[in-house]
């Protein structure tokens, strides 16, 4: 569905390209968590899939279709849902729904009938004459979405979709994306809520600094870039003698109660439990197996703070 | 085209829902008029209404002296307070404008003015406009004029009788060139004060579009709202003609608005009716003229302007400064050669001459191409730059 090669973009007068060479290819039907910290690349990504920026001929294709010529077949096939409400705030549900139909040139009965199949998708059926400004951060993120949805896209681009909405709305929106994907739709879906990305993304890419960091399917990713992990979190912090005496036995690096201690068997584990009895330190709770989606995306982007 | 309907139907939505965008465009110019067609009424007025107050103190016994002051209390336009306090308190009086001027007979009148001396003393009080000083002084002269050839004829007189009061007989006739519109009434054969209100205040009001116009402009740049559309296909200049439709449309419905207030509004007020000329394809070109360039206007301001506030400021301060310069707030014959040619380059005053046109001086559609093409050419080059500007810049908000 989307063929990205050799893909270059730098900002006027910015002194670093906001994306080098990005090769990205994402099969039809999937759903791609695009992750990275700000200012990775990930909007700027995403406004050239959506043509508010112009990228170089040949370097991005949208189901066949070279983006950078503008061609208007792919518009309606495509739709951007924007991290803003960007919707007018003092019309009601409907009458937003209605413009923004009318505006892409539906005739009145497909219309009426865009917005009965977006507002039941969405969970807006009872609050389509409610003022947008009167709903709350939940209901206006699945405004939000609606609005993306009236145009049937085979291509839909979300920008951060749940931010900072309850845990309700989020697993409605969530669910919600998994329908219109399983409809046939590709999803192109940006989060910094990795449990969201591993719940839904079937293929994963990690940008930073405008490149692409990694790119797989999401099982791949955590099995191969991934290692075994065994966490302690401790009932008290140790005492100096107990960490000298551990680390003789052991390797681990410690973060206040939590110990990340390295194993490389089962037998491994019994050892290092017996040393933490040994000590007496008490444990709270343990935790063994792969890395998730968060660890390894700290691990790639080198766990530095970013704004 | 069908597209360009929901763009109309929703800024119609938005603006119905904004009322203090309504209140800007539609209350706001309706009580300027209101307010400066009836503040205003007897500067345009010549019906004898107007009073100006003076105070007398005559410092002569003699009956030339009397004779003048009857001869001041005759004058159509003033009024003579009564006091019979001394100089001092008069002039105390006058130098807080509680009169507007002061007139003082000197003593031994018939005497100085028989001799050329001073005999009047005009002390003015600060409020009063040159202009009305220059008018009563030149009637005080002719006053004391028409004394002094009576006394002259009289010296020179070999019968010595005193001869009978001169009187100067009307040798003047005037009238405003001034054109009755078919149906005005028989008295009304002068400029109003709603005829030369309205243009001004109807353009000024116009040009306010700017802030609502540039408001909602912004916010859908801030808002992503641009952007989504424009992933939606549209190019940035059918955006820009999105908003500039319906909010031309809402100019011109302001101008019909203001017009029928001075038609039928003011006279219903007591004022006079407002006469819309005798070329109705004139003014409509004028309007939809003076509309485009206001919408333009707003469009430009909404590209240099990154927030609703900037927006505002800008184009609050803009206007004021367009209608000081435009002659709206002044008119512009009062003002200095130099501010005269400055006001040449406000649009508002082009809209003003092309409304002063039809209203006032009988113009015809022809007449008024002049002020139009001008602002047609303002018009097109801010949407030029407003269009160069949006594309260059994108949509996103920086």
């Amino acid at each position: 569905m989307i063929k990205i090669k050799q893909l270059q973009f730098r900002y006027k007068g910015a002194e670093q390209a906001a994306l080098q060479n990005i090769e990205l290819a994402v099969p039809a039907n999937t759903i791609l968590g695009l992750l990275g910290p700000n200012g990775a690349g990930k909007t700027t990504l995403l406004s050239i899939l959506s043509g508010l920026l112009s990228c170089p001929a040949n370097t991005v294709f949208v189901d066949g279709c070279d983006i950078s010529s503008r061609n208007t077949r792919l518009k309606p096939r495509l739709s951007l849902v924007p991290q803003d409400y960007a919707f007018y705030q003092q019309l009601s549900v409907r009458e937003n729904l209605s413009f923004f139909a009318g505006a892409q040139g539906l005739s009145k009965s497909v219309i009426n009938e865009r917005i009965r199949d977006v507002s039941e998708i969405t969970g807006l059926e009872d609050r389509l004459e409610a003022k947008a400004i009167s709903l709350s951060g939940g209901l206006k993120r699945r405004l939000n979405l609606a609005i993306g949805l009236l145009n049937k896209p085979q291509l839909l681009l979300l920008d951060e979709p749940t931010v900072g909405i309850d845990p309700h709305s989020r697993h409605f929106i969530l669910e919600a994306i998994k329908r219109i994907n399983a409809q046939g739709t590709t999803i192109v879906y940006t989060s910094h809520y990795m449990e969201e990305v591993e719940a839904l993304c079937d293929e994963i890419v990690i940008v930073d600094k405008g490149q692409v960091m990694l790119q797989g399917s999401l099982q791949s990713l955590l099995q191969a870039g991934s290692r075994q992990s065994f966490c302690v979190d401790l009932c008290e912090l140790p005492t100096a003698e107990s960490m000298e005496r551990l680390h003789q036995v052991l390797t681990f690096h410690r973060d206040l109660l939590r110990l990340n201690i390295e194993v490389d068997s089962t037998s491994d584990i019994i050892d290092a439990l017996q040393t933490l009895q040994e000590c007496q330190l008490n444990i709270g709770r343990i935790h063994y197996g792969a890395n998730n989606l968060e660890e390894l995306f700290l691990d790639l982007t080198q766990r530095s703070l970013r704004d | 085209m069908l597209r360009l309907r929901y763009f109309v139907h929703k800024e119609l939505l938005l603006l119905g829902r904004d009322l203090h965008g309504l209140l800007l465009l539609f209350v706001m110019p309706a009580v300027f008029i209101l307010i400066m067609t009836f503040a205003l009424q007897n500067q345009y007025a010549n019906d004898g209404k107007v009073k100006v107050d003076y105070l007398l103190l005559n410092q002569d016994d003699g009956a030339l002296s009397q004779q003048l002051v009857q001869n001041i209390g005759l004058i159509e336009n003033l009024r003579r307070v009564p006091n019979t306090a001394d100089e001092d308190h008069l002039r105390a009086m006058t130098a807080a404008d509680e009169s507007q001027f002061l007139v003082l007979i000197n003593e031994g009148f018939a005497q100085k003015l028989a001799d050329g001396e001073l005999v009047l003393q005009l002390d003015i009080a600060p409020g009063t406009r040159p202009v009305l000083v220059s008018l009563i002084k030149a009637q005080l002269k002719n006053l004391l004029g028409q004394l002094y050839l009576q006394q002259q004829l009289s010296d020179s007189s070999a019968s010595q009788k005193p001869l009978p009061e001169l009187e100067m007989p009307e040798m003047i006739a005037s009238h405003y060139l001034y054109d009755v519109n078919v149906n005005a009434s028989a008295d009304q054969s002068r400029p109003s004060s709603v005829q030369q209100n309205v243009p001004g205040w109807l353009l000024f009001s116009m040009f306010f579009i700017a802030i609502p116009l540039s408001n909602t402009l912004i916010s859908e740049r801030h808002q992503g709202t641009l952007d989504r559309l424009h992933t939606m296909g549209f190019p940035y200049y059918t955006i820009l003609f999105g908003k500039l439709i319906p909010y031309f449309f809402i100019n011109l419905l302001q101008v019909v608005v203001m017009l029928l207030i001075g038609m039928y509004l003011v006279p219903m007020l007591g004022g006079e009716r407002l006469m819309l000329g005798n070329s109705l394809p004139g003014l409509a070109m004028v309007a939809v003229s003076a509309s485009l360039a206001a919408v333009s206007y707003s469009i430009f301001v909404a590209q240099i302007a990154k927030t609703t506030e900037q927006a505002t400021i800008l184009a609050g301060v803009c206007n004021i400064i367009m209608a000081a310069v435009g002659g709206i707030m002044v008119p512009r014959f009062i003002m200095p050669p130099a501010m005269q040619t400055l006001s040449e380059f406000s649009p508002m005053a082009w809209g003003l001459d092309g409304f002063l046109d039809i209203f006032l001086r009988n113009a015809q559609l022809v007449d008024v191409l002049a002020e139009c093409g001008a602002l047609l050419i303002f018009s097109f080059v801010l949407l030029l730059l407003s269009i160069s500007l949006f594309s260059r810049r994108g949509l996103r908000n920086n």
